[in-house]
Formats: C-alpha cells, structure tokens, sequence
C-alpha cells in the first residue's frame, strides 16, 4: 500500500488552467468544423464526424472523465448550432467518450492503431444509438440505408481520418497526452 | 482513494447521462418559448457569427472540394481535357465562388421577378451557415432570424426554387427544415396539368409527391411547383414556386393514388445563399 499517486491516477484528474483553455479551444474548433465544414466534405457518401473523433481523441488522452465532460458539452454545442433538439447528441457524445476514456485508462496504448481502433467502435456504438433514437422518435430508419449508407461509409471515412486528427489534438494538447506520458515513466 | 476516485467518475457520468436525457425530454415537452429553446437562442447570439465567418472563410475550400469531387465522378472525360483541368483547378477557388454567388444571387433576382409572390412579401437574402452531417435530419441553418422579420413556417427558396420552411428561430439565425427532410411535406402540382399532391421527403434524400389521383395523366419531365393559394392569408408557400421535375411516375393497378419521384431543382448538397420569404 502507498500513498503515491499511480499513472492512471494521474490521468484521471481534471485538466490545469492552460490545458483547460486548449480543451475549450478544441471544443469550439470541434463543433465549428462539425457544423460547417463537414456536411461539405462527401468522402465514399459520408460526411466524417469530426466531432466524434476529436472526442476519441480527447479521451484517450485525457481520460473518461475529461473525455465524459468534453463529449457532454460538444454535443450541446453541436445541437444548438444545428438548432436540433438538445441531448441526444450530447448522451451519445458522454458514452462515448467515458468508454474511450476508459479503454487509455485499462489498455495498453502504445500500438499505433489504437485511436484507429477506438475511432472505429465508437464510431459504430454512435452510429448505432442515433439510429435507435430516431426510431424510438418515430423517424424512418430503413436497415439496409443505415448499414449500407449511413455505417459502413462512416466506419470508413471517420477511421481514415482518426490518425491525422490524432495527431492534431495531440500536439495541440501538448505532446503525448497524459496518460501517454505517465504510462512511460 | 481509488475507490473514491471510481465513484466520483461514475457519478460525474450518470450526472451528464440524467443531464442529457432531462434536456431531450424537456426540449419535447415545452413550448416554442421555453427555457431550452431560450438558452439556445442565447447560445446562438455568440454561436452564429462564429459559424458564419467559418462558412464565409472555408467557403473556397468548399466549392474547390465540389469541384474536384465532380470532377472526379466524370469519368468519362479525355486525357486531354483532364491535363487542362490540373493546369486550370490552381488558383481558381476564389474566382469559382464569385462567379457562383453571382450567379445565384441573379438566379433569385429572377425568381423574385417572376412574381410569383404576392404584393406585401418581402425576401430576405441568408447564407447557410451550418448543416447537419448526419443523415437523419435534412436541416440547414441560416445566418437571418427574428431580427430581420424572419418567422416559423415562412418559406425559405433559392435561385432554383423551393428549398424548404423556417422550424425555428433565433434573433440571429434560423433552423430550416428542407423539403427532402423526411418530416417535411409540401402542397405540389404537376404543371402543366394540374395533378395535385403531397410532396414528401425522405430518409434517403428523394422526394416524392403522394396521393396524386390515378386517373391523372404525369409524365416524365414535367414540372412540379407549389400548389398553395396566394394572398394575405395564403398558404405557407405561395402557388408555382418552383420545385422539381418528375423522374418517375409509379402507378400500380392495385393503388388508389399514383406515386410521383421528383428530382429537386435545388441542389442540397451546394446550398449557400437563399431567401426567406417574410410576409
């Protein structure tokens, strides 16, 4: 038994000041590029989530909590700049990044393909909820349009993107991400 | 004190979780003026010129993305008209999103000289400063709200013709719900002829006018425009704004009502600058 913090301990608290200030900057880029830029992008007939990947990428390096937090406020802001109804994006948006932020906190993360991997499943657990939500509000939600048009495009294109996008949230977070770093030592 | 810091995760988690489902549960349950929809209009005030300047600022890199991307889908096209292409896609962005500011901006100008607007209209000229990237939702938001007399239900077209109706509204910006949504529906007719029907969109984007009488004769190519009456307490939108062309005609023996497919005058995937049609 000891006193002295542990790596994932390290990781799980909250952001300092500076590394706040990045983070809102993050979520502000986030939801802009989400709202304006990304239904302009078509790639294999889907527009990529940046939205869902920065928040992949926050948790992984920032941990469930943080990760939990940004998804939270990513969504609302989302929501609010597309006038679309508060809270849906946002329950998905907080799963998604408490589990990504989980998987930095129990894997292991040095394998390249980890933000590609995470990108992927989260990509599939949101993809998935959003089409049981627009059932459950009794909106069309035609299996074979949504595996055929909306899924597999998407799995694809957000995947593709998850390295570049990593790399990006990754310095400018500031290197190698908590977790990274403390895992290191 | 790990035990603690696992439950202060947990909790944080289940509090967001609550948070979320409290605020989609409230936005369907309060009216147009309640605590949600205010927030979010106060949200918009900081929100919409932030998206505006992005829409403004990216816009080149947009309308070259278009352009390469329909490039790309003409396959068909020689070696020699490709190399000229290359040489001529450098540079051009700006001058591409000009020219088609220009020409849209003209195209409405006519649409508005047609007359097809009662007297007592006035259009308001708004730029599309955000879209959804899912396809659940075919909605559009623009840079015009209250502020500028823009209300819920006013029509919203373009140089090409109807693109949809205003479902919410801020001071500063507008929800718009376009007509390929799967929750939008919209008097049409088949001109010439007169075949009336609902126009209805859908999920996978295409466009359909329903319970169109079996006994009217459509055909190919023909035109689709709205069907709404004219004057002070007309319709939402106004008789012959344009809509689309008929693709298709289904008609089964067994059926009571033929089903029409209508490709939209409106290209959704570029949409940029349109009207409000305030009255």
């Amino acid at each position: 038994m000891t006193l002295e913090r542990t790596s994932i301990d390290t990781a799980r608290h909250w952001p300092s000041g500076g590394k706040t200030a990045r983070l809102a900057v993050m979520l502000v880029v986030a939801a802009l590029l989400q709202t304006t830029v990304a239904p302009n992008i078509r790639i294999l007939g889907a527009n990529p989530d940046f939205a869902l990947i920065i928040i992949v990428c926050v948790a992984l390096m920032k941990g469930s909590e943080t990760g939990a937090v940004f998804g939270f406020l990513i969504g609302m802001l989302t929501a609010i700049a597309l006038m679309e109804p508060f809270g849906l994006s946002a329950f998905v948006f907080v799963l998604v990044g408490y589990f990504a932020g989980r998987y930095a906190e129990t894997a292991d993360l040095s394998a390249g393909f980890a933000p590609l991997l995470t990108t992927f499943a989260a990509t599939l657990v949101a993809n998935t909820l959003f089409a049981m939500a627009q059932f459950l509000l009794e909106r069309q939600v035609p299996v074979g349009f949504f595996v055929g048009r909306v899924l597999v495009p998407s799995l694809v294109i957000n995947t593709l993107l998850a390295a570049p996008l990593y790399l990006v949230v990754r310095l400018w977070l500031h290197g190698a991400g908590d977790l990274r770093v403390s895992r290191a030592r | 004190m790990n035990r603690r810091r696992v439950l202060r995760r947990r909790i944080v988690v289940a509090i967001l979780l609550l948070l979320s489902v409290a605020m989609l549960t409230l936005y369907f349950r309060e009216s147009d003026s309640g605590i949600a929809r205010g927030a979010q209009s106060v949200v918009l005030r900081v929100v919409a010129p932030l998206q505006n300047g992005t829409a403004r600022s990216t816009k080149p890199f947009r309308d070259a993305w278009n352009w390469a991307g329909d490039l790309f889908s003409a396959k068909s096209e020689n070696n020699e008209l490709r190399k000229e292409v290359e040489q001529l896609r450098v540079g051009v962005a700006q001058e591409l999103t000009t020219q088609a500011e220009n020409d849209e901006l003209r195209a409405m100008v006519k649409l508005r000289d047609h007359k097809i607007f009662p007297k007592g209209v006035r259009l308001v000229t708004g730029r599309v400063v955000a879209r959804p990237t899912t396809a659940w939702y075919s909605t559009a938001t623009i840079n015009v709200g209250s502020t500028s007399g823009v209300h819920v239900y006013d029509a919203v077209v373009n140089g090409a013709g109807l693109v949809g109706r205003v479902t919410s509204v801020t001071a500063n910006a507008a929800g718009v719900t376009l007509i390929i949504d799967q929750q939008s529906y919209v008097d049409g007719m088949v001109m010439p002829g007169g075949a009336q029907g609902i126009l209805g969109g859908s999920v996978t984007g295409d466009v359909t006018l329903q319970y169109v009488d079996k006994n009217e004769k459509v055909k190919v190519g023909q035109d689709v425009v709205t069907s709404g009456t004219s004057g002070p307490r007309g319709s939402i939108f106004t008789r012959g704004i344009p809509i689309g062309v008929v693709e298709s005609v289904g008609l089964q023996e067994v059926e009571l009502y033929q089903s029409i497919a209508v490709k939209p005058f409106v290209d959704f995937r570029k949409l940029d600058l349109v009207q409000v049609v305030v009255r």
